[in-house]
């Protein structure tokens, strides 16, 4: 074990530990300000900014032994010069000190700031970066109180749009080279280049290309500054309005980690959240995009097929009624239950148990693959985030779901937008009595004869099963009709939903959506036509199934959360022991 | 239409030999743009593509390597380009006057190229021959030295008959007074 000494306080490291300097100081939880460097990249040491002062103790050639000064302590030799610790490498002994207890480092991060802001812009009220600008709040803490510049700065274009997604402030640039490494160590496509040098200086594609990487929208999160602005959500919200729920991207397999950002029930931004195991700090630009399925064309309030092919709105009521009544008039073995690698581990679930206990024997699903739509990064051919997750509760994949659906009187679909995705036709579901638990208003809720509105991945906690095997769960965003951010414990509160009142002229109750989440259903068709089973909060039904299925032996949503996610692949298992 | 520019067979052998001098391509970035350089007068976009393509590289990289450096025309130039100094010992030897007598008596503008496409103007920081100011030099190549407006009469005419002014040898001051 080698030692090292950081502000005078001795810490340990293993031999041929290969962190920075830097890193090492940030893992143990105390703090250097840098802007350039990123764990996930190379650390080209451009900005400046995390300079330490490091020196390593003398050592007599002859005998190995340190040298002692005449109070006893080790002879300590500096470095001519202070150091970036991002390139530095650790060596036993090594004595370090940062901004905390050498004033000379201080004033050396304090003029470097003063450098970086010579020509950025200082209009953080109008930017979009303010509230989460590492510029801003180091300059804050370890910054110049002003600056002696006192000529006209150099101005840059201000509305670059380098590519469908990716909007540019140049002015705002310094240089870093973040989203330069991203593109040419992450996703590979080498977009981004720095275009002329000195105080010209800002990142843009070669002439007459696009940024149209299909990960391009990573480079405005890792950007330190505004620069880089995502062109859909510039100046639609500032970061302290808004409230940042942990979640699970649905439009791939690969379970991306996600933030969903929120304000008055409206989702504004999805970005990418740290999951080692899974994507790092990365997702793919579609990811963000699915935003607006969460927010626009919502299906609210059951409707039902009176007179043809019209559907009208109906009551919770007749809606279960109908169910119930549906069922009762046909024998068990004509129904056919869908369920669905779009929803979640619990409701596919609770499903499966309702109508297992009914006598329903014929559970189907329809695999969403789309081949060669995936990569080596984090895009996957598998189209839905949880179709692990159905096959272990035991669906059966259909390659033809239309022959399956044909030979029912009744189909009981989940939350799949099978005749969107060109599984189904509408023409499938002529013959058959259709019941449609959907999130969204599509093609196949136009052709079900009954549609009962349930909960998105945004409104409820629930878990989903990744490509891999491992399972992750999503916490309730969105408030619905019967949901309340301040009684539910699952739920954040940003500032306004904490602070504000519901006559404020900011809050609207148009956002929510009139929608249970599936298991009440379940809960509530059980007690109509008599069985024996009631659900609870997912919580507790994730409990059942880990107790009644050996695949997700010992799952909680205790340990789903502390561990970030369960691998249940046991032969991935054994390959990340090994 | 976009020009589109190839490399001659010489070239490309040229590029070959470059090539096996580094280790990576990337490495050859430089030279290769001198080539290109050299064969079009230039390295527009179009010319970056091609050397991005031949050296298989990214053509965002050449691209930033082609900016970085302002000896490496991004536009179209005139046959002539000439670098007058206006940093500032030409500048207190006359540098602008200089500039601007040539700007004068081509009738173009610092930046610009004149219709016939033989010269284009530039003004130019420090090029390193202070001692011998004011001076100019001639498309990245010939320094012409303590300018005067006879001088510059002289030049232009020369260039116009398409000769290149010789180089000057410039002796150090102190060991010309140590010869004598």
């Amino acid at each position: 074990m080698s030692e090292i000494f950081i502000d005078g306080q001795r810490y340990e490291f293993e031999e041929g530990d290969d962190r920075g300097l830097l890193q090492f100081i940030l893992d143990n939880g105390k703090e250097v300000p840098f802007f350039c460097y990123h764990p996930s990249m190379s650390a080209p040491a451009n900005c400046r900014q995390c300079y330490v002062k490091v020196g390593t103790p003398v050592k007599n050639r002859d005998t190995g032994e340190y040298e002692l000064d005449e109070n006893g302590d080790r002879q300590i030799r500096w470095f001519p010069k202070m150091q970036t610790s991002c390139t530095t490498q650790m060596q036993d002994g090594m004595v370090v000190h940062t901004q905390e207890t050498s004033d000379e480092v201080a004033r050396a991060q304090k003029d470097t700031m003063e450098f970086i802001l010579i020509n950025h812009p200082l209009d953080c009220p109008i930017c979009d970066q303010a509230g989460e600008c590492p510029l801003q709040i180091q300059t804050y803490k370890y910054g110049p109180e002003g600056s002696r510049f006192e000529v006209k700065k150099q101005h840059k274009p201000k509305r670059v749009e380098l590519g469908p997604r990716v909007t540019l402030d140049a002015e705002r640039c310094i240089n870093c080279t973040r989203c330069v490494r991203f593109t040419e160590e992450i996703s590979e496509t080498n977009q981004l280049t720095i275009t002329s040098r000195g105080d010209k200086n800002y990142p843009i594609t070669a002439p007459g290309r696009e940024f149209d990487d299909p990960y391009s929208l990573n480079t405005v999160d890792i950007c330190p500054v505004g620069a880089l602005t995502s062109t859909d959500f510039r100046f639609k919200a500032r970061v302290w309005e808004m409230n940042q729920t942990p979640s699970i991207d649905i439009t791939g397999g690969k379970g991306t980690n996600i933030d969903l950002w929120t304000r008055d029930n409206l989702i504004l931004r999805i970005t990418p959240r740290y999951n080692g195991e899974v994507n790092d700090h990365w997702m793919p630009d579609a990811g963000r995009e699915a935003y607006r399925r969460f927010n626009e064309k919502r299906f609210s309030r059951p409707a039902i097929k009176l007179d043809g092919d019209n559907q009208s709105k109906t009551s919770w009521n007749n809606a279960i009624e109908t169910f119930a009544e549906t069922l009762e008039s046909n024998k068990p073995e004509d129904v056919l239950v869908i369920g669905s690698p779009h929803a979640s581990v619990e409701e596919n679930f609770a499903l499966m148990k309702v109508f297992n206990l009914w006598g329903v024997s014929n559970f189907k699903f329809a695999p969403h693959v789309e081949e060669g739509a995936g990569d080596d990064l984090l895009l996957t051919d598998d189209q839905a985030p949880n179709t692990n997750g159905v096959k272990l509760l035991g669906y059966e994949e259909s390659a033809n779901i239309a022959d399956d659906v044909k030979k029912a009187k009744v189909t009981i679909l989940l939350t799949d937008e099978l005749i969107d995705r060109g599984a189904l036709s509408a023409d499938d579901l002529k013959d058959t009595f259709s019941i449609l638990m959907a999130t969204n208003e599509c093609e196949t809720t136009k052709a079900a004869d009954l549609v009962i509105p349930v909960t998105c991945i945004a409104e409820h906690a629930a878990s989903y099963v990744n490509v891999d095997g491992r399972i992750q769960r999503s916490f309730p965003a969105k408030e619905t009709k019967y949901t309340n951010r301040s009684l539910d414990l699952e739920m954040n509160q940003g500032r306004l939903d904490r602070f504000g009142t519901n006559f404020d002229n900011w809050r609207t109750e148009e956002n929510k959506v009139d929608c249970v989440p599936a298991w009440e259903i379940m809960d509530k068709l059980a007690e109509r036509i008599g069985l024996d089973v009631s659900f609870g909060p997912s919580r507790e039904i994730m409990d059942e199934i880990a107790s009644s299925i050996s695949a997700f032996d010992g799952v909680s949503y205790e340990r789903m959360d502390n561990e970030m996610g369960i691998n249940l692949n046991p032969s991935t298992k054994q390959e990340a022991t090994a | 239409m976009e020009e589109t520019y190839e490399f001659t067979k010489e070239d490309l052998q040229e590029i070959e030999t470059i090539k096996a001098k580094f280790p990576t391509n990337t490495a050859a970035t430089l030279p290769v743009l001198w080539v290109a350089q050299r064969r079009f007068g230039h390295v527009e976009p179009a010319v970056q593509r091609l050397v991005a393509k031949t050296l298989e590289l990214p053509e965002s990289h050449v691209h930033g390597v082609a900016t970085f450096y302002t000896m490496y025309y991004k536009e179209r130039k005139g046959k002539y380009v000439l670098d007058v100094c206006t940093t500032t010992s030409c500048q207190l030897c006359g540098g602008y006057k200089m500039l601007h007598y040539l700007e004068d008596k081509l009738g173009i503008k610092a930046g610009e190229t004149t219709e016939d496409g033989m010269f284009s103007i530039q003004s130019v920081e420090c090029l390193g021959a202070c001692g011998y100011a004011p001076m100019m030099q001639i498309t990245n190549d010939v320094y012409v030295n303590n300018l005067t407006e006879e001088k510059l009469d002289e030049v232009i005419e020369s260039l116009k008959e398409g000769e290149m002014p010789e180089f000057e040898s410039v002796g150090m001051p102190l060991l010309e007074k140590r010869n004598i």
